[in-house]
């Protein structure tokens, strides 16, 4: 069933407030070709809600090539604990060998991480969304300040096209980190060990780092890079002084 | 006649934003950079540049961006590089730069 522009909006509201296991049977129950995404991280807890649902899901990762040997060790874990075939999206070798000649293994540092995120993330996810009519993500409101209006149902705004809208299910939504781990916790659900050696996300082994307590979760990413260069805007508050 | 120009944006520091160099790089190896016909500066040590009030006037808030105006007057915003390039510069667009884009729009993939 493909629901209209209209339809996901009148259900992101009447959603809004809804608790994680009824958005993501809404998902499942309203898309036959949907799956969840699975960093490898706590996003987990949505592989467990679905299995508590009864509902067979269709579980992909992206392998970039460069995931820390826990991650790798943890999605073999979690393939067994829940009897779910993990599809596995990774970088297309003829945009990433040509990089890497070109640029090394390590250009990130000197160039920022958006070129080989790019080839590493961005291309084997178009490629699988590209097959899928939705999707469903664990993206919370208190990840970061982008975050923060991500709606619990929308229209994909990065990764549908003009021929195609792609429906992006956020179930986890109006959780915080806490309710997370507490979820993570009362119902025994495997978790990545680095989280218990302090890295909060989980990312690729040399773009990310433990934080310390209080710290916010993405400052364990690229932490190289000045916040400054990651925006390029124009701020109306120049124009005021 | 149509007309295009450039805004790039110039950083407290002095410096040129990262993105507005990466543009300007691939305008210039790829010799579009020829059909520019003006290229201005949003500088953030001064209020009063060109750059800012045509970022201001015209809604933007992304750096760099081109303004067309065609030979009837309309002007047209282009925020995207490579949307430019596709439709007025009439350019080719290669795989990584269309995700280079792509990983620009998609704050998503930081916790991918």
């Amino acid at each position: 069933m493909a629901l209209s522009s209209l339809e996901i909006t009148t259900l992101a509201d009447a959603h809004k407030n809804s608790e994680p296991q009824e958005i993501l049977k809404l998902a499942l129950e309203s898309y036959d070709n949907i799956a969840v995404s699975f960093s490898g991280a706590e996003d987990v807890v949505l592989i467990d809600l679905a299995a508590r649902i009864g509902k067979d899901v269709r579980v992909f990762t992206l392998d970039t090539g460069r995931l820390h040997a826990e991650t790798y060790a943890y999605l073999e874990q979690v393939r067994e604990r829940y009897d779910v075939a993990i599809e596995v999206a990774a970088p297309d070798h003829n945009e990433l060998e040509p990089f890497l000649a070109e640029k090394g293994m390590f250009s990130f540092f000197e160039d920022g991480h958006k070129e080989c995120c790019s080839i590493r993330k961005v291309g084997p996810l178009r490629r699988k969304l590209a097959t899928l009519d939705a999707w469903i993500t664990g993206q919370r409101h208190d990840q970061s300040n982008t975050r923060t209006d991500v709606p619990v149902v929308q229209i994909d705004p990065a990764f549908s096209s003009d021929e195609n809208s792609l429906v992006k299910f956020n179930p986890l939504a109006n959780w915080s980190s806490q309710q997370v781990w507490d979820y993570i916790c009362e119902n025994e659900v495997p978790y990545n060990p680095l989280h218990a050696q302090g890295y909060d996300s989980i990312g690729c082994q040399p773009c990310t780092r433990p934080v310390l307590p209080n710290q916010h979760e993405r400052e364990g990413r690229w932490w190289w890079e000045d916040a400054k260069e990651k925006e390029c805007g124009l701020h109306s508050g120049n124009l005021n002084k | 006649m149509m007309h295009i120009t450039m805004v790039k944006k110039i950083k407290e520091d002095g410096q040129p934003c990262r993105k507005c160099n990466d543009v300007m790089g691939k305008l210039e190896r790829s010799g579009q950079i020829n059909s520019i016909d003006h290229i201005t500066y949003a500088d953030e040590r001064d209020p009063l540049s060109e750059g800012l009030h045509l970022a201001q006037r015209h809604g933007v808030e992304l750096a760099p961006f081109f303004i067309v105006r065609e030979s009837n007057g309309e002007e047209k915003i282009y925020t995207s590089y490579l949307k430019l390039v596709r439709e007025v510069l009439n350019g080719q667009v290669s795989q990584r730069d269309e995700l280079m884009e792509l990983a620009d729009r998609c704050g998503a993939l930081d916790y991918v």
